[in-house]
């Protein structure tokens, strides 16, 4: 083994050799795993015969028809895709002779790429499109369904189509992020403002509620989900024709064409017919559509010579862009938050008891619910009591709720740091409690604090990132789009995306410390 | 020094007029019927062992602490132990406008120079414009022997210092009467000589005080009437060569005894 590795006993000097011998055991070990795992990267089909079973990773969060949580048994997910999966697993099963089983594993939709590559999962089975850049990263199989999109406006808008959303004042249409939908608005509607959500569901509800004009759909989602929202109808044609694919991982060459085979041989059976019809969105072009065959030489050469302009030019103003959203956001919010707190704060010590025991309750909610909950509620579920709130201010109100119960409870613990006798000083040279609490408690209790409100701010920076689940682009969203959509630049995306954070977030912390200094005098 | 002035020409009333005051914290009777008088210019002195009630008796007379029996009269201004809200708002603001305090601790306002310390209340309490009450601050830091450090955080300075700073802050809202609650019990003997000597200069111009103190000297030396308390009670009351030189009872005698060491 030694030799193998290149590593020399005889020559290690004797003064060295306990410190030589644990080193070179740890290298021993870190050689074998990563042979080891070049091994079992290196044919996953054959361990997949061998276990027993693919994971193949999907998300359940608005998932559709594909992969949506069992209303009877929420321990198994449904949807066409899941029968899929097991529909394959029985060709594998049959093909190879050996008991083969689908396990399902719960990703974040536009994670799933990541999942693969990272060896968590042994295919991405969820809907998802046939893209160059994808077929880039990852290997493709053949489609197992060609879609369209659909068009989905309020059935009171009288809208009759595409030309009647061109011509709304605002022109506001919600799709799915990174989905072909998106991609083809892009390329083909430039005088749309698009609205990028986590969710169809969250985009249709947007609709409905006269948030969005209008959003675009893969055709079978719409289908599936015009149940949950009456209100909405299809508008116009259908466009921008795509098609569902599985990847895997960009080696597993074998399993490619396991599954390609197995693929074929469920539409050759009726399968695929069965399970579509199950869900309402069989039609012919299953059978007959040109681009249920995907040439290879096509996945190879799509995009030699696309992209090819600088990173920093591709990229950094977009980036920059959000950075500004997230500035923005945490600017607007903060000082809000500091103000909420100081009266919750306030309110709690000095307030008569029906004063400060909701406040109590304030506190104690806002800190124990998380604030992407929060958020959710103000920009989803406010609506439905007629209370419609723009993303942005959604956003900013959420991020100041939430980050007020926090300032709340620095500030009360400042004021309780601050000498009972500083207030009696005040009062007893004749001020009333109110400008006591103003000109002597609480300017004392503002420096007691700063550390730790400066603290809360960067942490508040940061955590406009969650913002993006209502629908706002800041730099953590920006990111993830920009990443989606040029797989080959993640690492100096998230390079570029880090070092914004950071050239924000540093000089906050020096303007706090100068701050603090200067009030510590 | 024409407010002082000014004070002792009222002539002969009580500023400070108490009556069977009593307070209690839950089971502990810490004041059991308080009889007092403070006439305009006196200095009275309360002296008498620790846990006797001396403090809690002073903060009952400008509002810090409510009683629950008994009644509080200073300069024409009642405190009950129940009285409406509102009522009760506006007599201890009627109080404290007449009523000065020096605490043991001093309390000066940390974030604030020594000047703004002194200003703060005449500007947003008083309303005298600013620039008057910094001319008059600056004054009363001559009075007290600090006017070189009008500019300085109350945290550098020594607790002599501070006390010092603390007596012209009461002094710059023109009490009435100051209540001096044991102002020399933390500062070392030095200390304590500069402090004792600016109150007694203040005692000559004929202010009227009420100091809880142990200085026994400076009771000797300033005070009109002593008051003994103990166990809530003000066992002896008299001219100070009498209750320190003649003491009738036996816990002031005791205590005496251990005060003088």
């Amino acid at each position: 083994m030694e030799r193998a590795l290149g590593i020399d006993i005889v020559c290690a000097p004797p003064n060295a050799r306990d410190g030589g011998r644990a080193i070179r055991s740890i290298l021993r070990i870190l050689v074998c795993l990563t042979l080891a795992c070049a091994a079992a990267r290196a044919d996953t089909l054959a361990q997949i015969v061998q276990r027993g079973s693919f994971v193949w990773g999907a998300d359940q969060e608005g998932g559709g028809l594909y992969a949506f949580l069992d209303a009877v048994d929420p321990s198994q997910p449904r949807g066409c895709d899941v029968d899929l999966a097991q529909a394959l697993a029985r060709e594998l099963t049959r093909e190879f002779g050996r008991p083969i089983e689908a396990r399902f594993a719960q990703g974040q939709w536009d994670k799933l790429p990541e999942l693969l590559e990272t060896g968590r999962i042994d295919l991405v089975l969820n809907g998802f499109e046939w893209m160059p850049e994808r077929a880039q990263r990852m290997r493709s199989t053949i489609p197992y369904y060609v879609f369209e999109l659909q068009l989905l406006v309020r059935a009171d808008a009288g809208a009759s189509g595409w030309d009647w959303l061109r011509t709304r004042p605002a022109k506001r249409v919600g799709v799915l992020g990174g989905s072909a939908a998106e991609r083809y608005l892009a390329e083909h509607e430039p005088g749309l403002e698009l609205v990028s959500y986590d969710g169809s569901t969250n985009a249709m509800g947007d609709v409905a509620s006269g948030r969005l004009d209008a959003t675009l759909q893969d055709l079978p989602i719409a289908i599936y989900y015009r149940r949950n929202f009456p209100s909405l109808e299809p508008a116009g044609e259908l466009v921008g024709a795509g098609r569902y694919v599985i990847y895997v991982r960009r080696t597993d060459a074998a399993l490619c064409d396991a599954l390609d085979r197995a693929i074929r041989s469920l539409r050759a059976d009726g399968t695929l017919e069965a399970i579509y019809t199950r869900y309402d969105c069989w039609n012919a072009a299953q059978l007959t559509s040109p681009l249920l065959e995907l040439p290879r030489a096509d996945v190879q050469d799509s995009r030699s010579g696309a992209g090819e302009s600088s990173f920093l030019a591709r990229h950094a103003s977009t980036l920059l862009q959000a950075a500004g959203m997230t500035v923005l956001l945490s600017l607007a919010s903060f000082p809000l938050a500091i103000a909420l707190g100081i009266l919750v704060a306030l309110g709690r010590r000095y307030g008569p008891r029906w004063v400060s025991w909701p406040l109590g309750v304030y506190v104690e909610v806002l800190r124990g619910t998380p604030l992407m909950l929060q958020l959710f509620v103000l920009f989803y579920v406010l609506p439905n009591a007629g209370l419609r709130l723009d993303a942005l201010l959604a956003a900013v109100l959420g991020l100041a709720i939430n980050y007020s119960a926090y300032e709340a409870e620095i500030y009360r613990a400042g004021l309780q740091a601050v000498p009972p006798g500083q207030m009696e000083a005040a009062l007893a040279l004749g001020m009333s409690q109110r400008l006591a609490l103003r000109r002597i408690v609480l300017p004392q209790a503002v420096r007691i604090v700063i550390p730790a409100t400066t603290n809360d701010f960067i942490a508040l920076f940061k955590d406009t990132s969650v913002c993006s689940v209502i629908t706002v682009v800041e730099l953590t969203k920006s990111y993830n789009i920009a990443a989606m959509n040029n797989p080959a630049d993640v690492l100096p995306l998230a390079v570029l995306a880090g070092l914004l954070y950071l050239a924000m977030s540093y000089p906050l912390s020096l303007l706090s410390s100068r701050l603090e200094a200067r009030l510590r005098r | 020094m024409s407010e002082v002035a000014s004070a002792r020409a009222a002539g002969q009333s009580p500023v400070i007029r108490v009556a069977d005051l009593h307070k209690r914290h839950g089971e502990l009777e810490v004041l059991r019927g308080i009889t007092l008088e403070v006439q305009r210019g006196d200095v009275a002195v309360i002296i008498g062992p620790s846990g006797g009630g001396k403090s809690t008796f002073l903060r009952c007379l400008n509002g810090l602490e409510r009683f629950d029996e008994g009644r509080v009269t200073i300069h024409g201004t009642t405190l009950l132990p129940q009285m409406e809200r509102s009522l009760e708002a506006r007599a201890l603001r009627e109080v404290r406008a007449h009523v000065g305090m020096v605490f043991q601790q001093f309390h000066l306002f940390p974030h604030m120079t020594v000047l703004e310390n002194i200003v703060e209340a005449p500007i947003h309490v008083a309303h005298v414009p600013p620039e008057e009450a910094r001319t008059r601050a600056r004054t009363l830091l001559e009075r007290v022997g600090l006017a070189a450090k009008a500019e300085r955080r109350p945290g550098v300075l020594s607790g002599g210092e501070q006390q010092r700073v603390a007596i012209a802050r009461a002094l710059a809202m023109n009490p009435e009467v100051i209540l001096f609650d044991e102002p020399t019990s933390s500062l070392d003997p030095r200390m304590t000589g500069e402090v004792l000597s600016v109150m007694s200069d203040l005692a000559q111009e004929g202010l009227t005080m009420l100091v809880v103190t142990h200085a026994m000297a400076f009771a000797r030396k300033a005070a009109k009437h002593v008051h003994v308390f103990h166990e809530g009670r003000v066992v002896e009351s008299g001219p100070p060569e009498q209750v320190l030189e003649d003491p009738r009872e036996r816990v002031t005698r005791e205590f005496l005894r251990l005060a003088w060491g």
